[in-house]
Formats: structure tokens, sequence, C-alpha cells
């Protein structure tokens, strides 16, 4: 039993928990399926389906726990070519609905741009945990953001935006946790924010101000300072004349459109809507498993995987809700303690990308559900139904266990 | 481990877990606000006014012949659909529902599980309602909660073609079928799907595509109101103009009355099939409402196998008819010289064996060259001139004019036949059971081994009406012309072939000259084929001219006897057919 004990946990003491919650969550999927299946035990069902999935995927997690830290370090670019050579692989594929974005494996799809988020993470790791020394200096960041962008250029031409974003939410938290400067990470932001915030004449003055005082407050050469506010101003400025002028409105919808191709012709707004009334619908204690009036009469679209949460918002009420923010909660702090106990630099990293990776598919996924971010497929990790992603789910897992073993 | 150790700071810890803890309050507030605050707003219009996409329908496309006589149309019915969760009481309710439409309740017991699809969804368990069973369904209103009575299409077959094989039928899909079919046409179970014949070939063409409607319903899924807003239209299938002429057809079906067999003509031009008679065949109305299981194992054990396409999935021995495959490698590769003549005497006894081959003409024809051996097809004349070809190079002659192998006409479920060669022979009677020059004797009588589709004969004929160059085989008229691979062969060698088949029909002694006309030029071969079953089955293989165009048939009875004296009269009153001789008879 100790011989098991030291496999599956090795010698870090949070593993058991974070085994605990992954359980929960995965128990909490299956349940919520179950109820909303026609016919939860043929084989055809999602219920079923995802059953063989988290089955299989568990056999990958013990495969995979054989490799060592190292061979994980020492090969990073290697993994991270091959997942980047196999996103290329669906291009020469029949396009799985106009995109190409899947593999057929027959029994099921994989996501290859699922596969290269963790080949950038352990690339990124890697180049940082290599230049440690230089963490300090501000140029340490630009290496990093060419890996993501690399990365991301590529998934965003399968097209594929969910993922393509994806791929920059960890760059952030590394760095920080890498220790590099705070002013930088800011400078780095700053013109997204800048973009955003030019819609709006208040809020793009108040953003002004604010950068203002930001950039009094840190230290440098006030030439350099002043340039960067200016270019920031500048850009504010600009692009709303480049958005409403420059591009005209069927090349604006093009874009559009081409950002978002799996857009359902109906307006996603009526997914929203219907998905907002079956949460709200669900109140304090929810309307009982497998009584969602919302879910069971088919309003709620793609309830499987996308809507997930407001199946569960609906059927186990705010309750059930609270249950699973907890669980994700939860699930999100163990990862930062192990980040934060990793004796060894290379896999705090890594684990603080993986974090980043599985928390931004909960936030955005669920932000989704209740009308906060527009409709994107990204489902939530290990309760949604979906073979390629419960899998990638699983291989970050041992990717977990393995390097906090040491 | 490695090289470099940790040094994350508790900063960095703190700041991620605040970032963390801010959005997941973030979110837990919006659910809050929404489940707690908001709950009666929701509650209220998740009960009150739920809105409910619904699939809208569209009459699948119609099948037409040539002529634009309507084959197949629509014929609208009322089902009756049950949605599980708003029964009150099944059992009473069945019961009311069994009294009115005579169905027992175990039948609706059945249905009611097979096409069950969840709780909140309508299940069909009746079919074909009349008016007087509505009506009553509607006086008992009240007491039937949860039924539903809605129109659904089915399919209504023109009298003149409801045996027509080709047109195939429609089935319900069950939920086991549909994971196999294509999304985009977002199939459901209950609903109607191509499953042979035509229907299933044109499936996606003759298939509507369904709209979406919203409709407010309340709690008890009853429709409050429709809601125009994003509604998709539902739009009907395409028609399907088909190259059959119904009257040819009709006409053609009346001529293999109390036979069994199969008549094809086609436009050899185009690749038009003109008429595609299998008989014998069934109503393709067992199709529509309630099939009993009985009628369908009465037409599933019927030894006469009326529900097989003959045309594409009957397989028989060729006969005589294969001689002009020996003819083509004579000519083709100079063997022998087509006017040199042999003598026969009514029998063939090969070099080195004792067995005697007999000719069909027991006292002999006597002296024969190859137009004359085509034309009375004298058994002898081949026998002695196969002599000359390798086995390799006449099933490879066979194969170049398309037998095993498919026509690719547009049905599915084409059989592809057998030409028998080396390995065959081998692997069914050992590697010394046999001997090519033995087997080569019945094969270049289209015997022994070999099987053959009717629909393979006529894509033959027309590779030889059209010289090598032949429109492939098809039924929808407004498929584009595509064509087989060229058979190449010199002119030389096509015109003593086809001179052979002129003399089949118009000289004096040829063995089709039952099929002769006066009006047109009729080509021909028949063959007499000797099988397992009987009487042997009697072809008849044509070509001729008609205003500017040239048409093909093929005529088979099945165990008819002699070729020539079955078949060849039946082509003839398919030629009348055309020369208007026979109009009356069309017409009546």
């Amino acid at each position: 039993m100790s011989f098991f004990n030291n496999y599956i946990y090795g010698s870090n003491e949070y593993l058991g928990r974070l085994y605990l919650i992954v359980s929960s969550l995965i128990t909490f999927g299956l349940i919520t399926l179950y109820s909303i299946s026609t016919d939860p035990l043929s084989i055809s069902s999602s219920f079923m389906r995802q059953l063989i999935f988290i089955i299989f995927s568990l056999f990958v997690f013990f495969v995979l726990n054989q490799i060592n830290v190292k061979t994980i370090h020492d090969n990073s670019t290697l993994i991270y070519i091959i997942s980047f050579l196999l996103c290329f692989v669906p291009f020469f594929l029949t396009p799985v609905e106009n995109t190409y974005r899947w593999i057929d494996l027959g029994f099921f799809y994989i996501q290859p741009g699922e596969y290269l988020k963790c080949a950038t993470i352990i690339l990124i790791a890697k180049y940082l945990s290599n230049h440690q020394l230089e963490v300090k200096e501000g140029y340490i960041v630009f290496i990093p953001i060419l890996i993501a962008l690399l990365s991301s250029f590529l998934v965003l031409n399968q097209p594929d935006l969910g993922t393509a974003v994806i791929i920059f939410a960890p760059v952030l938290p590394m760095m920080l946790w890498a220790g590099v400067n705070g002013f930088t990470l800011f400078l780095l932001i700053a013109p997204a924010i800048t973009i955003i915030a030019a819609s709006n004449n208040m809020i793009f003055n108040i953003w002004g101000v604010l950068m203002f005082i930001i950039f009094m407050t840190f230290q440098g050469s006030l030439f350099k300072k002043v340039l960067i506010y200016f270019a920031n101003i500048f850009t504010g400025l600009l692009f709303p004349f480049f958005w409403n002028d420059f591009l005209n409105g069927y090349q604006r919808q093009r874009f559009i459109d081409f950002l978002n191709p799996d857009l359902d012709p109906m307006g996603s707004s009526y997914h929203i809507i219907q998905s907002i009334t079956a949460i709200g619908s669900g109140g304090m204690f929810g309307k009982g498993w497998g009584q969602g009036s919302q879910t069971q009469l088919k309003f709620l679209p793609v309830q499987e995987s996308d809507f997930i949460l407001s199946v569960i918002a609906e059927e186990f009420g705010f309750f059930g809700i609270a249950a699973i923010m907890f669980l994700f909660f939860m699930l999100i702090k163990t990862l930062l303690d192990i980040a934060f106990k990793s004796s060894d630099y290379f896999s705090s990293l890594v684990i603080i990308g993986l974090t980043s990776i599985l928390f931004s598919h909960i936030f955005v996924n669920s932000a989704m559900t209740i009308g906060l971010m527009p409709v994107k497929g990204l489902p939530t990790p290990f309760v949604s139904a979906g073979g390629s992603f419960m899998l990638l789910c699983f291989i970050m897992l041992s990717l977990v266990s393995n390097l906090s073993k040491n | 481990m490695l090289k470099i150790e940790n040094k994350a700071d508790i900063f960095h810890y703190r700041t991620l877990l605040f970032v963390l803890v801010l959005s997941i309050l973030t979110l837990l507030s919006r659910y809050f606000y929404l489940q707690v605050i908001e709950y009666e707003r929701y509650s209220s219009k998740s009960q009150v006014n739920s809105v409910r996409a619904q699939a809208t329908y569209a009459p699948r496309g119609l099948i037409l012949d040539r002529n634009g006589v309507v084959l197949v149309e629509n014929y609208p019915t009322y089902i009756l659909t049950v949605t599980p969760y708003e029964l009150d009481n099944k059992e009473a309710q069945f019961q009311i529902i069994s009294d009115i439409t005579n169905i027992s309740i175990d039948e609706l017991s059945r249905r009611y599980k097979k096409y069950y699809q969840g709780r909140f969804l309508p299940t069909v368990i009746a079919k074909n309602l009349t008016f007087a069973e509505i009506s009553q369904i509607e006086e008992r209103r009240l007491e039937l909660s949860g039924f539903q009575y809605k129109r659904f299409d089915e399919r209504l077959y023109n009298d003149v073609l409801k045996d027509a094989h080709f047109l195939g039928y429609l089935r319900e899909l069950d939920r086991e079928s549909i994971p196999f079919l294509d999304k985009s046409q977002l199939y459901r179970a209950g609903e109607l799907i191509g499953w042979q014949g035509l229907e299933k070939q044109y499936e996606t063409e003759l298939r509507y595509s369904k709209g979406i409607e919203y409709i407010e319903v309340d709690t008890y899924g009853r429709e409050i109101n429709t809601i125009n807003e994003n509604n998709i239209p539902a739009y009907p299938g395409k028609n399907l103009t088909l190259s059959i002429d119904s009257k040819l057809q009709k006409f053609s079906k009346n001529l293999l009355i109390d036979k069994k067999g199969v008549i094809l003509v086609s436009n050899v031009d185009s690749g038009d099939i003109l008429s595609m008679v299998s008989n014998p065949s069934y109503n393709l109305d067992i199709y529509r409402g309630e099939t009993t299981d009985s009628d369908w194992s009465n037409l599933l054990s019927d030894e006469d196998k009326p529900i097989i396409n003959r045309n594409i999935a009957g397989l028989y021995p060729p006969g005589s008819s294969f001689k002009i495959i020996t003819a083509f490698n004579l000519i083709e590769d100079g063997l022998l010289d087509p006017e040199d003549s042999l003598m026969c005497t009514g029998s063939y006894i090969p070099p080195g064996s004792s067995n005697t081959f007999n000719c069909w003409k027991g006292d002999g024809h006597g002296l024969v060259d190859l137009n004359k051996a085509i034309a009375q097809s004298c058994n002898v004349y081949f026998y002695e001139t196969v002599q000359l070809i390798k086995l390799a190079d006449w099933t490879k002659t066979a194969k170049i004019f398309g037998f095993q192998n498919k026509t690719n006409i547009d049905l599915p479920n084409e059989l592809i036949g057998q030409i028998p060669d080396k390995e065959f022979f081998i692997n069914t009677y050992g590697r010394w059971g046999w001997s090519e020059r033995g087997v080569l004797l019945n094969l270049t009588l289209g015997q022994g081994d070999i099987l053959v589709t009717p629909l393979q004969s006529l894509r033959y004929i027309n590779h030889i009406a059209s010289r090598g160059k032949t429109a492939k085989l098809k039924l929808n008229a407004n498929k584009k012309v595509e064509y087989y691979d060229d058979i190449l062969l010199a002119d030389q060698t096509w015109d003593r072939v086809i001179n052979g088949l002129y003399d089949v029909v118009n000289s004096e002694g040829g063995s089709g000259w039952r099929a002769k006309q006066s009006k047109v030029k009729l080509y021909g071969k028949t063959s007499t084929a000797e099988n397992p079953h009987g009487e042997p089955h009697a072809w008849f293989n044509g070509f001729f001219d008609f205003e500017g165009q040239t048409y093909s048939l093929v005529v088979l009875v099945e165990n008819g006897g002699g070729g020539g004296a079955v078949a060849s009269p039946i082509a003839g009153e398919i030629v009348k057919f055309f020369t208007s001789e026979q109009i009356e008879i069309v017409n009546k």
C-alpha cells in the first residue's frame, strides 16, 4: 500500500487532496450527464461515452505517470515541435464542421490545438527557468510572448479563436511567478486595455489618468515612459477610426465571422437567454435531479458540454453551483499550493501554466452561461462531456503529479 | 533534482490567490443574483413562457417520369403522438385510444417503448388516423391530456408504376440508425428516410430542409403563441425527373405478364434508362401505413423473390451472347480470318478427349464462317475457335465490357456478378480439377460459373452499339451524361460483330428472326442459358436506330425456354412500341 501511495502521491501531501477534488468534479459531471441523457445506459448516450472517455483517460494517466520530470524538461523543445506539427495534420484531412481543428481517430476526435497549449507552457517554463538570473531585465518577456504568438497564430488559422486566446492565458501568471518586474507586466497588458477602453470616452479618460499615475509610480527613464504613454494614448485614439472608417461593414462582419466560425446561425443571444432562464429558474435549491424543465424540454442547447453548468444550476440550484464553484476554487488553490511547495523551479512554472489554463476554461465557460462573456465553445474541466478535452485534463493532471513528486 | 531551486515568492502566490478568489466571487455573485434575487422572474418565465424551438417540415420532392408524369407524390395522413410527462393515467388513456383506433393496448405500448425519445418529447403511437377517429379524439380531449394528432406526409405511388422496384421506399427512422446519418440533415426518430432505390440514392436532394419555429409554451407544453422572430422556414425537397418513360414501362410490364424476368430499354446515346421492369414485383403501397409482420414474412419468403430488383440484383448465366466476347478476341487479335469456314457436323470432340460436345442443331450447320456462326449461334464454331484463345485474354475482354463490375447506375445495392478466372477455378476445383481448354468450352457459350446482371448485359450491348464510346447508364434524366472508359478496338472488329448481330435478326436462319421489324433495322443476339433451376433462361439483347437516336434493349425471361422462340418476339413488340404500331395497346 505504501508503494501504491508513493506511486500515486509521490512525497507530496497535496496530491491526495487534488485527486479527491478531481473525483468529486467528475462524479458531479456524470450525475448531471445521466440526468440529461434520454437513454443513459445506451452506448451512444453522452453519459456512457463520458464514462468510457474517463476510463480511457485514466489509463493514459497511469501510463504517463511513469515519465520522469527530467525527460520532460530536456525534451521540451521536441515536445513543442511535435505538438506544433500535429496541428497541421487536420489541414490535410476533411474539415469537421468547416474547421480544421480535429483529427478523427475513429472512436473519438482529438484536437491537436489543445495539446499545443501544454507544449507551449513547457517550452516557456524551460526558457524562464534557464534564464532565471535575467528575469529582472525587461527583454526577458519577448521570447515567451513570441512562443505564445507562434502557437496562437497557428491555432487561429484552424480557425479556433477560443484556443488561440487561451494559449495566452498562462503567459502573464508564469512571468509573474518567475519574478518579472511588475511594471513590465503592466506595459504588456496596457495596450489591450487601451483598445477596449477606447470604445467609451469616459472610460478612456479614466484609464488615461490611471495609466499616468502608474507610470509615475514606477522608476525608470522618463523619456521612455513618456514615449510609451503616448504610444498607448494614440493607439486608443486611432483604433475607433481604424475599426469604423478604414474597414467597411462587410469587412468587419467578415472579420467577426472569421473569429467566430461556430457562431450559431439562430443568433447566440437565443442560447444565452435560454441558459439564463434555466439558471434563474433553478432558484436556491434547484428543481431536482432530472426535473429541470428547461433542460429536459431541450430548450437549452449543447447542454452536455458548453452549458452543463446551466443544467447544474437549474437542477441543483444555487447550492449546486456554490458546491461546484467551491470545488473549482479548491482545485485551483491546491494546484497553486503544489506549485508553491515544489522544490524545483521548472516544475513550479509548468504547474502555474497548467493551472492558468484550467482556470481560464472554468472562468470563460461559467461567465458565458450567465451572459458575462460571448458564446465560445470552451468546455469546463472534468465536468463537460467531450473526449479530447477530458483526455487533456488527465494529461495535465499526470504532468502535475510527475512534477510534484520530487 | 533539476538544476534550479524553486524560489516562488509568497507575494506572487497571494496575488494569484487573490485573482482566483475575486473571479470565483464575481461568478458566484452573478449566479446568486440570477438564482436567488431574480428567482421569481426567471421561474415564472420558465413556467409560463418557455420558448420551444420546434421543427417544421415541407414536402419531400416528387419523382416524375421523363414526360412530367408524377410517379411518386406526397399524401397527407394524421398521426397520433403522446408526450409522456403530460399523461395523467397512462393505462386508462391508452384504453380510450385503443377503443377509438382498434389498435390493441399491447401494440400501443410496444410503439410507445420503441419510439420513446424522452419524457418531454412527443412519441408517435398511431398512424393513418381517419377523420372519424380524429373527431372522436377531439370529443374526448379532456380525458386525453398529452395526446396530440399531427399531419404527417407519406408517399403515394402512381398506379402506373406502383410496383417499380427502382423507385424504392421510405422507412421510419429508429434511434439506433441516427448516429450513422448525415448530421447536417437533423434526422430525428420517427421521421421518414429514403431506405431503398432512388429514394435512398437521392435522399439528400429529395429531402426537405427542416425549418425551425419558436413557440411559447406553458408548463404543460401547451402552445400559447408563436413567435415570428428568428424563424427559419422549411424548404421543400427538389423534384427528381427520371429518364423512365412510364408508358413504355407499363407496356413492357404487360409483355411479362405471367412470366418471371426483366425488360430493360435504354437510349444508348445518353445512357438514359427508358424502362426497367422486374417481374414478379410487389405493391409499394405496402410501405404506407401499418404493415403487419405476416404481410412482410409472406413477401420475404415468396419463392419467386418479388422483393428483388432483378435488373441489378438478379444473377444469371448470360448464354450465347458471350460468344461475341470470343468473336472480339478472335478478330481483334487476328487469330483467324473471319471469312474462313469450318464444318459443323452437329458435334465436337476436343483433341485428346473422348467427350462429345453437341451443337444445339443436331444435324449441324454445315460450312460456317464467323458471320453465320454469330447469326445462327453455332456452338461448334465457337468450340473450335475458342481453343485459339488464352483463358486470361478471354476473361480480360469480358471485364473490359463491364462484367464483374458495377455499371454505376444511380441505384444502391447493385451486384457485380462473376467472371471466373484462373484463380477462381483453382479455388473451386483444385489445381488439377480443371483444364483451361475444358472451361473455355463452357465459357464461350456463356455457361459454367459466369453470372451477370441484366443491367450489365444492357451495358454490354450499349458498348457494342456505340462502338466502345458509351454513355453511363442512369435513371436521373437531369444527370450529366458521363462515359465509361473507352473500349478501343479496330473499326473492322466492330463492323464484323455488328454485321453478325444484324444477321441474327435479319438473315435467313438467324436465331432472332422472330424479332425482325419492317420499319427499323434491329441488331441483336439471342441466348438460351442453361441453369440448374429448370428450363433455360431466354435472353434477347439488341439495339436499333430510330429517329436519329440509338436505343438498346434487354429481354430476359427466367426459365422461359429458347431465346429465339420466347425472348425475340417480346423484343420485337418493344421495337413496335417505338414505331407506333402498338400505340393503341399503350393507351388502353
